[in-house]
């Protein structure tokens, strides 16, 4: 049984169709990312569930069942924001334990401590919010979340808020500490890193729709579009609009004159162009004498957390951008030559921007992603 | 002449008087070569935009002298400076189209039309803001206005760029061949630039030094793998670095044939004593307390190393990170490849002495890098 079901949610408001027919399935447990720019409708899609506003047709369901009779604080769910949203007059305790409260129950003490410790924060729980460090604020939003119990937490991008070495922690950290908690949980994010080391399964959405629902590996070896496949990675991967050849020996495309296969290509249709994606940790330096090596100038290198990003310009003018592990020696700049791995290699429909399937390239990608 | 293009020389920069007043800059010396680019990088309030102003001759030094191109300059106006700038509040003429905007840096430049247009026409394709050349200020994205600021400035004649948070505003799918289309630009016209920022990831990309500031002070000025490779300090080598350096208390035991470092009870770092310098061994021995740091790029999985516990494992797509539980303590490691390591799995992970960045606990500085002295 799933432990979220969203069937055919359509919502608008006046004449403005946010969602005209959303529909997704999340298991019972599941950390889901809901990826997506701002404004395409992930903070609304966590209100629906939470029951601030009503779908105008369709269904939200929690373990089998619709909650969409139940009353918001009736549907066991627990949500933390971006913004912590923490009473200011209330102290870090008294924050926690306010969903406990405002069901008439005394706010059982053992319980708020417990989960203020797995935070560890709680060796603060008697200061104010605006005494807290916004690392302590968040843990204790955070905690507020859980503190019920939720079958279903809603977090609304959480870390948007805090700085960049904070951010990096909680994003290591927050798996491990909700693995405590049976909680389904839904994670809204900007953030592409953060959907793949959050996420089970990430929800890539777009204008209202869900554009692609799969696991971090699905999304980024299988794109369902370019957009996607332009959304996640850094650098960005690189475009090219090639026009695929076929001959004897198969179907390919050409770089820098250099004939580039395409493994499972003899089902494309030739004698147009493709978008092709190539991303920048798929071309690698390689010696001249190495066969289908392609020439290319080397014109600035750019250092990327450790790793090395060059740009690179085929004889045809392309551009490429090329990464590998900082301390692996290639040329600085001038003359050089690089390989693909056709096996990682992209196609997509230059009109429709969807990923046109290589066959072959799938088999291939799982001998070589270990 | 010498072949810097900007000296500053013992710059102080006080806003105030009194017991209000805030010392932004404190004794700044350093030198920028021609044809360098270098960095001013920090937090807010480390000085570094005070210096910038202070060498476009928005503020005036409260002591000490630069000059530029042999020139001295600090007490010249900006205009007289020969300085081009990309700035925040430097901003575009709203009634002038971007084209206009762009090509108006060329007017001292007396070319004829089809050259500035040709040059007008070059900065924008290499910025991506072709399309947008016969629009206004007002009705372009501030990713978009950045852009053309910038251009307006690469495209002068200057003998000194000086860009602030050039790429702060930009969607970061065009940021990395920005960046590099950039420095290209840049470096084959042998342009000297200074750029400031806060982000790390930037100065690392473009620069060749990066000078560290913090609380008004130079920390270190140095080449980006100089950074990495031998931070002068705790604060430097935590700064640099994502993700950041891990960073542990260790007691120091050691005689002639063995050096331990030891976490925690049962958690020790053990090495032959000729993995070190006999110098650094002495300063170690010196002390009972260290504090020792390894990149998280350098921690690396091998049986013989110190048990350590999966606690989370995050793939990126083209990197893992991995956090583990390594003797009460958080260890992060980034390896290249895909790691597939579960929640709570046994890893031993052992770190070369080469890796192993050594400060002192009370003052931070650094007191050896691998088996040499810092």
């Amino acid at each position: 049984m799933s432990g979220l079901e969203l069937r055919h949610v359509r919502k608008a408001f006046g004449a403005h169709e946010v969602f005209p027919d959303l529909s997704l399935e999340v298991e019972h447990g599941e950390h889901v990312a809901i990826f997506g720019p701002s404004g395409c409708g992930k903070t609304l899609l966590l209100r629906l569930i939470a029951g601030i506003y009503d779908p105008d047709a369709g269904d939200i369901l929690m373990d089998g069942r619709s909650i969409l009779d139940l009353a918001p604080d009736r549907r066991g769910i627990g949500m933390a924001f971006q913004n912590f949203a923490l009473y200011p007059h209330m102290s870090a305790f008294d924050n926690i334990a306010s969903p406990l409260s405002a069901h008439g129950n005394s706010a059982p003490t053992e319980h708020v401590r417990e989960i203020a410790g797995l935070l560890k924060i709680d060796h603060v729980l008697s200061h104010a919010p605006r005494a807290l460090s916004n690392g302590q604020k968040q843990r204790t939003a955070l905690a507020r979340a859980l503190v019920g119990e939720p079958k279903l937490l809603l977090l609304d991008d959480p870390l948007r808020n805090v700085d960049a070495k904070l951010r990096y922690e909680m994003r290591l950290e927050l798996p491990k500490l909700l693995r405590g908690f049976d909680a389904t949980v839904l994670y809204v994010t900007q953030d592409y890193k953060e959907a793949m080391a959050l996420g089970h399964r990430i929800a890539v959405m777009s204008r209202g729709t869900i554009r692609q629902f799969g696991t971090p590996e699905e999304i980024y070896y299988q794109p369902a579009d370019v957009e996607i496949a332009r959304l996640f990675g850094d650098p960005t991967i690189n475009l090219l609009q090639l026009q695929p050849e076929k001959n004897e020996g198969g179907v390919h495309i050409r770089l820098s004159e250099v004939a580039v296969p395409l493994p499972g290509g003899d089902t494309l249709p030739t004698g147009r162009e493709c978008t092709v994606g190539l991303r920048p940790e798929v071309l690698a330096f390689v010696d001249a004498d190495v066969p289908a090596a392609i020439p290319v100038t080397v014109e600035a290198e750019t250092p990327l957390n450790e790793k090395v990003v060059s740009l690179v310009r085929t004889s045809c003018g392309h551009e490429l951008l090329v990464s590998r592990p900082a301390g692996t020696p290639a040329p600085a700049s001038g003359p050089a030559h690089i390989g693909v791995d056709p096996g990682r290699l992209l196609l997509f429909d230059p009109s429709s921007g969807d990923r046109i399937a290589l066959q072959d390239a799938v088999s291939t990608r799982g001998g070589s992603t270990t | 002449m010498s072949t810097n293009a900007l000296t500053i020389s013992e710059v102080d920069k006080i806003y105030g008087t009194g017991s209000g007043s805030v010392h932004a800059v404190r004794d700044l010396t350093m030198e920028v070569a021609k044809g360098e680019i270098v960095a001013l990088l920090g937090s807010s309030g480390c000085g570094k935009t005070s210096t910038l102003r202070m060498v476009a001759g928005f503020e005036e030094v409260s002591r000490g002298s630069i000059s530029l191109a042999g020139r001295r300059i600090e007490t010249l106006p900006p205009v007289r400076r020969n300085v081009a700038m990309a700035f925040e509040g430097y901003s575009l003429y709203p009634p002038l189209t971007v084209r206009d905007n762009i090509a108006f840096a060329l007017k001292v430049a007396r070319l004829s039309r089809s050259e500035v247009s040709e040059k007008v026409v070059g900065i924008a394709r290499l910025l991506e803001i072709e399309d947008i050349l016969d629009r206004y200020p007002g009705s372009i994205s501030g990713g978009q206005q950045q852009r053309a600021s910038l251009g307006r400035a690469l495209i002068r004649q200057a003998d000194l760029y000086l860009l602030d948070e050039p790429m702060g505003q930009l969607e970061p799918q065009l940021r990395a061949v920005l960046r590099g289309r950039i420095k290209h630009y840049i470096k084959e016209r042998g342009l000297t630039a200074i750029l400031v920022t806060h982000d790390q990831t930037e100065a690392n990309a473009l620069a060749d030094r990066i000078a560290v500031m913090e609380g008004g002070v130079l920390q270190q000025f140095d080449t980006p793998a100089m950074l990495k490779e031998r931070p002068v300090n705790l604060f430097t080598g935590t700064f640099v670095g994502e993700p950041p350096m891990n960073v542990f208390e260790a007691h120091v035991k050691g005689d002639d044939r063995r050096l331990s470092l030891t976490l925690a009870d049962g958690f020790s770092l053990d090495y032959a004593a000729d993995a070190f310098s006999h110098d650094v061994r002495e300063e170690l021995l010196k002390r009972e307390k260290v504090v020792i740091g390894v990149r998280p790029y350098a921690v690396r999985r091998s049986a013989e190393g110190v048990p350590a516990t999966v606690s989370t494992s995050q793939w990126l797509g083209d990197q893992t990170h991995i956090a583990a539980d390594f003797g009460g303590h958080l260890l992060v490691l980034v390896e290249h490849d895909r790691t597939r390591l579960a929640t709570g799995e046994a890893i031993n992970v052992s770190i070369d002495p080469h890796n192993l960045h050594i400060f002192d606990p009370a003052g931070g500085t650094a007191i050896s890098h691998g088996m040499g002295l810092a």
